[in-house]
């Protein structure tokens, strides 16, 4: 796919962490921190533009901001098709791009697991990845094996959806 | 002195060759070493790393997280097909059976299964063979899977400390079954307390102490080296749900008419709650398996550590031990295979032999039995120690049920993945008369979700995203995104916990470890033809402890999930019902021990009876299963082998 640029530009890079935060449900700022010593969002965009290519992604960034202004759960069920029985593939692609932050991993658009097993995914993108996954943040947890707590926390419940950088809409609290 | 240097007759090079860098094998090398002898271990795999950190990338990397996953990679790391890729066993050196080449395929698959299947990609469907007219199912698959590598497969192991009740080692005299242990407990009791402080065992006698209703006793006075590990929510949760609850010993009423209390206690953990050993402690990464990422949960690495340090032992990696030569009742040598790769990644090896006064085989159960009946004596007959046909019979695993449910919505959260793996469990069910008529049972209750039931959160977090229902939590198969895919992930994921139930497996001779006549290894060694199945006895067990898990969901007022068949071989169908078993990683009697020489490969301390400068150590020693995981027993029964090792060399 020669027809990407590399490295992407940052303002493209920057919708991309946005039009995440709205599918994944976190605060941009927890995607894309200002202080960024992993560089996910840069990463993930990437890796998505080489697996779907230039024309699919310009045609999903333009999509989203063409609706970037409407509350977050709109601009993701818009762009998820939530209501659509067949969502479309650029629909798909969303899907892939939330389970790539939630899982640290590429699962192929539209393919789905079987037999009570989820699909596999083509890759973990890199170790960072997985340790970033942020479904163990929406279970106000950790990767499993990646712990920041310390002896004894289980035996307490966690703090609040928002201190894990959930978007809960109202500030704070959960 | 180094393994290379020429045998010299009657002056052997070691004091010792033990054949295997595991928990056993380790065990004895720091009690020898400590004694001041000389002592060589032949590991098969590769050295212990530096740091831990390549294991942990590997880890990360895995497209699955099974327990096999950070150690030397035989999976690729990219999918093809929506399939991971495997090496075949036939072009490694030391391929090791793996979760995920279960099933009766030889070109994935390390263990060669009967019967063979077709090897179909999209038959998922459960191996599931009609009963015998005696209700047994043969033709299973043997599920439990280990490590061939420096440290073995307990660098996997979850932690879990517990001693064995009284009753486990006295099954024949007691409920006129199986066999006993050719050891008391009260000598068990001190084996235990070496093992423990070896570990670094986080537990308190105090809180164990409600277990005596089930046999479990601590000579008076005992305590164990550190505190214990703290309940997590999810035990705590089970713990107060179950309060009250009796369960029958038998379903049917006949046998044991008796009702057993279920209720939760503390696993005593080889993982530390304050430092020990210079090793930190536990920050509850909830990956105990497949590795601790901080070395909180000890593993055989430590011990073999302190042998190191002793400046007698020497480890030679990459060196697959081939024959133990025997001569009349004497091993006289061993003789092995150092692999390497070379630049372009071809497998060459070089033979060697080694000679010592004394022999220990401690490379696993499975592996112990294979290096036996490849063995040649002085008539060039294949098999040694073996005059009671015992090696490679009894094969037994701590077979495993697994349950799974999602604690009522109108309650808190249970709050799983978090803490350590497992930190409670249910062992008030571990003995009782039922033990003459079915087998017993440990329950283990998971701090990890979904995890291992139904691989989540990545199953039930695909199903809303892609509006699918492999978790079966996803029923309207709603697709789901932003604020709401978290609220809806966060209100199923918080909620879900699992119990594991472990048995009793009855020993079978014809549960057996051969040498397969066709398939070998990447060394040209023939690989471990497995024969396995299940009778009545075992899957009794399953039966009842499928109905005393349901109970204990319906009284806490959690909806159960369990659901068999879901895949992958490994279901059996009993009295009508099917049921899903996996292996637990504990693989044992494949060259029990016991005080009869004509019924038994060692005795008590595990010394062979056909070749008496031989031991052969490890859970395969074990005649029963009995309702402990196993490590603890086995590493207390190496304590005892170094002793009479060191007894027979003279100190």
């Amino acid at each position: 796919m020669t027809d990407i640029p590399t490295p992407a530009p940052e303002a493209d890079v920057q919708d991309f962490a946005n039009m995440s935060a709205a599918l994944t449900g976190f605060q941009a700022s927890v995607l894309k921190p200002k202080l960024d010593p992993v560089g996910l969002a840069r990463t993930y965009y990437e890796f998505a533009l080489a697996q779907v290519g230039a024309a699919s992604m310009s045609a999903l960034l333009n999509a989203y901001r063409s609706i970037q202004s409407q509350p977050p759960q709109a601009v993701a069920d818009m762009l998820l098709e939530t209501v659509s029985p067949t969502p479309s593939n650029q629909a798909l692609i969303c899907q892939s791009i939330i389970a790539m932050w939630y899982l640290g991993a590429w699962y192929i658009p539209g393919v789905k697991g079987d037999f009570g097993f989820p699909p596999t995914p083509l890759q973990i993108i890199s170790s960072q990845a997985y340790t970033n996954g942020l479904v163990w943040k929406v279970m106000q947890s950790h990767p499993m094996g990646f712990s920041p707590f310390t002896f004894g926390y289980w035996s307490q419940p966690p703090g609040s959806l928002s201190t894990f950088g959930v978007n809960t809409g109202s500030g704070g609290g959960q | 002195m180094s393994a290379s240097t020429p045998n010299t007759p009657g002056r052997p090079q070691y004091d010792v060759v033990i054949v295997g860098a595991g928990v056993s094998g380790n065990t004895i090398a720091m009690q020898l070493g400590l004694a001041g002898k000389k002592v060589l271990i032949l590991e098969a795999g590769v050295a212990v790393p530096d740091s831990r950190e390549e294991y942990m990338e590997n880890f990360y990397l895995a497209l699955a997280k099974t327990p096999e996953a950070p150690y030397p990679t035989i999976a690729g790391r990219t999918s093809v097909n929506g399939s991971i890729t495997q090496a075949d066993p036939a072009t490694l050196p030391t391929p090791r059976a793996t979760v995920l080449g279960l099933g009766h395929k030889p070109n994935l698959s390390y263990l060669v299964q009967a019967p063979p299947e077709a090897d179909d990609k999209n038959n998922k469907d459960p191996q599931n063979p009609k009963p015998l007219p005696d209700g047994s199912v043969r033709g299973l698959q043997f599920s439990s899977t280990y490590e061939r590598i420096g440290g073995g497969t307990s660098w996997h192991w979850l932690g879990t400390s517990l001693r064995e009740m009284q009753n486990d080692i006295q099954m024949k005299t007691k409920y006129g079954v199986f066999y006993d242990w050719p050891v008391t407990y009260s000598e068990m009791q001190e084996l235990w307390a070496l093992a423990e402080k070896t570990i670094g065992v986080a537990a308190s006698v105090a809180q164990q102490e409600p277990l005596e209703v089930v046999g479990l006793k601590f000579p008076p006075g005992y305590q164990y080296p550190m505190g214990p590990i703290p309940m997590s929510i999810v035990d705590q949760t089970v713990s107060t749900g179950v309060a009250g609850l009796q369960v029958p010993g038998m379903l049917d009423g006949d046998g044991d008419k008796r009702m057993y209390d279920v209720f939760v206690t503390p696993t005593p953990a080889g993982r530390n709650s304050e430092p020990y050993q210079d090793r930190r402690v536990c920050a509850g990464n909830t990956n105990c398996i497949p590795i601790c990422p901080i070395q909180a949960k000890w593993d055989p690495t430590v011990t073999l550590g302190t042998a190191l340090d002793t400046g007698n032992v020497t480890v030679s990696y990459q060196s697959v031990a081939v024959n133990v030569a025997v001569q009349g009742k004497s091993a006289t040598r061993i003789d092995y295979l150092v692999w390497s790769r070379d630049a372009n990644g071809k497998l060459t090896s070089e033979k060697k032999s080694v000679t010592g006064k004394m022999y220990v085989l401690a490379a696993h159960a499975i592996e112990n039995a294979k290096l036996l009946l490849m063995s040649q004596d002085d008539k060039g007959n294949k098999g040694i120690a073996n005059s009671s046909d015992q090696v490679g019979r009894n094969l037994m695993d701590h077979v495993l049920y697994l349950s799974w449910a999602l604690i009522n919505p109108n309650d808190d959260p249970i709050w799983g993945y978090r803490g350590p793996l497992a930190t409670s469990g249910i062992e008030s069910l571990r003995d009782g008369d039922f033990r003459k008529y079915r087998s017993s049972f440990r329950m283990e209750i998971g701090n990890e979700g979904w995890n291992f039931s139904a691989s989540d959160p990545y199953n039930t977090t695909m199903d809303y995203i892609q509006g699918a229902n492999n978790a079966l939590l996803n029923p309207n198969k709603q697709r789901l995104g932003g604020l709401a895919l978290v609220q809806k992930l966060n209100s199923l994921l918080t909620r879900q916990f699992r119990i594991g139930v472990m048995f009793d497996q009855a020993p079978l001779p014809e549960n057996r470890v051969t040498l397969d006549p066709t398939y070998t290894d990447g060394l040209g060694l023939p690989r471990p033809h497995i024969d396995y199945g299940l009778d009545p006895y075992t899957m009794e067990g399953f039966r009842v402890a499928a109905d005393v898990c349901s109970k204990v969901y319906e009284r806490m007022g959690a909806q159960e999930f369990t659901t068999t068949g879901k895949g992958g071989t490994g279901d059996f169908t009993y009295k009508g019902k099917n049921y899903h078993y996996y292996g637990a990683g504990h693989v044992m009697g494949t060259h029990r021990m016991g005080n009869d020489s004509a019924s038994s490969v060692v005795d008590g301390s595990q010394r062979s009876h056909d070749v008496p400068n031989l031991w052969i150590v490890g859970s395969g020693s074990f005649p029963t299963v009995a309702t402990a995981n196993p490590t603890l027993t086995l590493m207390g029964l190496a304590f005892k082998s170094a002793k009479s090792i060191l007894t027979e060399l003279g100190s």
